[in-house]
């Protein structure tokens, strides 16, 4: 009796699975969906795209829009832009944020308590939009600068947070015995701490360049020069329409030919998360173990 | 110098490497994190840029005075709130049984597949995702050619403000389902595997064990997450709303919160005092709730607790 309850389980189960199953994978496919259309339909004439709207398969196919695109100069400026921003800037804030965390998850640091609530309560609460302006706009005189868009986000506190966990993960004997050996704190940090660091650092890393190459909150701010645009105020730009064709291809602008606006978004579009995607395989994992670590408090 | 105070010097100078080290944080932590604060006293303030914070008159509660009268801050308080009420239920909830279900997939590729596709929105920026709405609704956009299938007529959802909140529910759930899975995923593979032998060998169902073993399990986490959005249900998602809804007027009635209005007062209209006004009101509000949320935080899981 004890068996065929048993076996009646297991065939109720496997309808539920089997439910739970075909929920999530559908899911999966509507979270896919909206990047194949993007991409798909970047190759799409502009005639069809304006009659027909996006489809699964466009019925005619074309590369104008890249060749459009490509052909001007501000595309190559605004990737210069964005790349620059997103290398100086990860760089930066790497360091800071490494050499933070081991500074304050050392026990030999005095107001370790209070430091960590200064740190900690102002991420969540916010420097204040007004404030924050002054400061970058008036005093640091960084309007129009790139700094503006590095500068700013060159410590996050819940980045600090994921590094702070994994250094109270090595056992202290390291620091301890590299300093017993006559290195200070700071070699002892560069040749020992930061090798065994390298899979946190590499999340980290890879969390503040994905910060870097999505923002847009600070260019919106802070820059005024739309030559100066990263990709994704590019994108901004593409989607309001206005001269297009001369801010897409400056001089060399010829007024006879038709901007193909629809498709110019979708190209800036495949072309600003292009590089995202290409690198995504391969560094999912690392974004899994950040956000698993810190991701409670982020 | 007292025989203390040499003693802490010492101590510093010691360990005067470490701190060092730890200086570059600390001064973009103060600099681009303190230092802003001065913008607070321009809430009290007639600001002019031409005299600065020190010179411009001080003119009291005027400026929140003229917030409270408009009657503006009453919608962007409510909107706030609400939005980031319908992302916390939604999100959380979507997350939670993403996570649960994604558990259940045994066929490795596709859980390996499933769970990529559904973490990718996470990794686009706001703009990214405005672009593919707006594609999906305007008025031959994906959505209208679906309904029409079923013989609904188009509908211009740009000018349906009633429809934003549901709308913009739908797309935090699309970008952020994956990325609070991975934390509830990880949560559950930290269960020891025994529970679930012996809950077979007592003949427990699937849908048993999830009751009884998962989800009381991973409840702290949940918790923790919920009062952590919480503590920020007066800070609007300003990249989210901004980037989809834009300067779209029409839309304002359902969907602006209150970081797109100081945006808009300060950029647009260029008027500091009253942002500085809103973005004060919006700190005192914000201090209260984060302290609060931080506090039982710390007694449910002393460990998760932010400070």
């Amino acid at each position: 009796m004890n068996y065929s309850r048993h076996v009646r389980a297991t065939a109720g189960d496997r309808v539920e699975i089997l439910a739970m199953q075909i929920f999530v994978v559908l899911f999966a496919f509507l979270c896919f969906m909206p990047f194949w259309m993007v991409v798909v339909n970047s190759f799409a004439s502009e005639r069809v795209l304006s009659q027909d709207g996006y489809r699964l398969w466009p019925s005619e196919f074309s590369l104008e829009a890249y060749k459009y695109m490509l052909s001007g100069l501000q595309i190559y400026r605004s990737y210069g832009v964005t790349i620059f921003v997103t290398v100086v800037g990860t760089t930066i804030a790497l360091m800071s944020t490494a050499m933070y965390a081991y500074f304050i998850s050392s026990p030999k640091i005095k107001h370790r308590q209070l430091l960590s609530f200064l740190t900690f309560f102002i991420m969540v609460f916010g420097p204040g939009l007004v404030g924050s302006y002054i400061l970058i706009a008036n005093w640091l005189h960084l309007k129009d600068s790139l700094w503006a868009l590095i500068l700013p986000y060159a410590f996050n506190p819940f980045f600090a947070l994921i590094m702070i966990t994994f250094f109270r993960g090595i056992p202290k004997e390291y620091s301890e015995a590299a300093t017993i050996d006559g290195a200070n704190d700071f070699s002892a940090f560069f040749r020992v701490i930061l090798p065994i660091a390298k899979p946190a650092a590499a999340s980290v890393g890879l969390l503040y360049a994905l910060y870097y190459w999505n923002d847009w909150w600070l260019a919106l701010l802070y820059i005024d020069n739309d030559k100066l645009y990263p990709l994704q105020m590019l994108l901004r730009q593409v989607m309001s329409q206005v001269n297009l064709g001369a801010y897409i291809q400056g001089s060399q602008t010829n007024y006879a030919q038709a901007v193909p606006g629809l498709g110019l978004q979708l190209v800036v579009v495949c072309l600003t998360i292009g590089p995202i995607i290409l690198a995504y395989p391969r560094v999912q994992r690392y974004f899994v173990k950040g956000i698993a670590v810190g991701g409670i408090k982020g | 110098m007292t025989e203390c105070q040499v003693k802490r010097l010492r101590l510093f100078w010691n360990n005067r490497y470490l701190y060092l080290l730890g200086l570059p944080g600390l001064a973009l932590l103060l600099v681009f994190g303190y230092v802003p604060l001065f913008g607070h006293i321009l809430a009290f303030e007639d600001y002019r840029l031409d005299k600065g914070i020190f010179g411009s008159q001080f003119v009291g509660f005027k400026n929140f005075e003229f917030f409270f009268a408009s009657g503006d801050w009453l919608k962007i308080t409510f909107n706030t709130i609400f939005l980031n009420f319908l992302f916390l239920v939604f999100g959380l909830g979507s997350a939670l049984a993403v996570a649960l279900f994604l558990n259940e997939i045994t066929t490795k590729w596709l859980k390996k597949l499933s769970q990529s596709f559904i973490f990718l929105p996470y990794f686009v920026s706001w703009l990214v995702v405005s672009m593919m709405a707006l594609q999906m609704l305007k008025s031959n956009g994906i959505l209208n050619q679906l309904l029409g299938l079923f013989g609904v007529e188009p509908c211009m959802w740009y000018m349906k403000p009633h429809a934003w909140p549901t709308i913009l529910t739908v797309i935090y759930v699309w970008k952020f389902a994956g990325y609070f899975s991975v934390i509830f995923l990880a949560a559950i593979t930290g269960i020891s595997p025994e529970f679930y032998e012996s809950a077979q060998i007592d003949g427990a169902s699937k849908m048993q064990q999830i009751r009884l073993i998962t989800l009381p399990l991973i409840r702290p986490v949940f918790i923790v997450l919920a009062l952590m959005a919480m503590g920020r249900i007066f800070f609007g998602d300003f990249g989210m709303i901004y980037g989809i809804v834009g300067d779209q007027g029409m839309l304002f009635d359902t969907t602006d919160v209150i970081d797109t209005y100081t945006f808009r007062a300060l950029r647009q209209l260029g008027n500091f005092s009253m942002s500085a006004a809103v973005v004060f009101y919006q700190s005192v509000l914000g201090v209260v709730t984060i302290l609060a949320s931080n506090a039982v935080v710390r007694k449910i899981d002393a460990d998760s607790a932010m400070f």
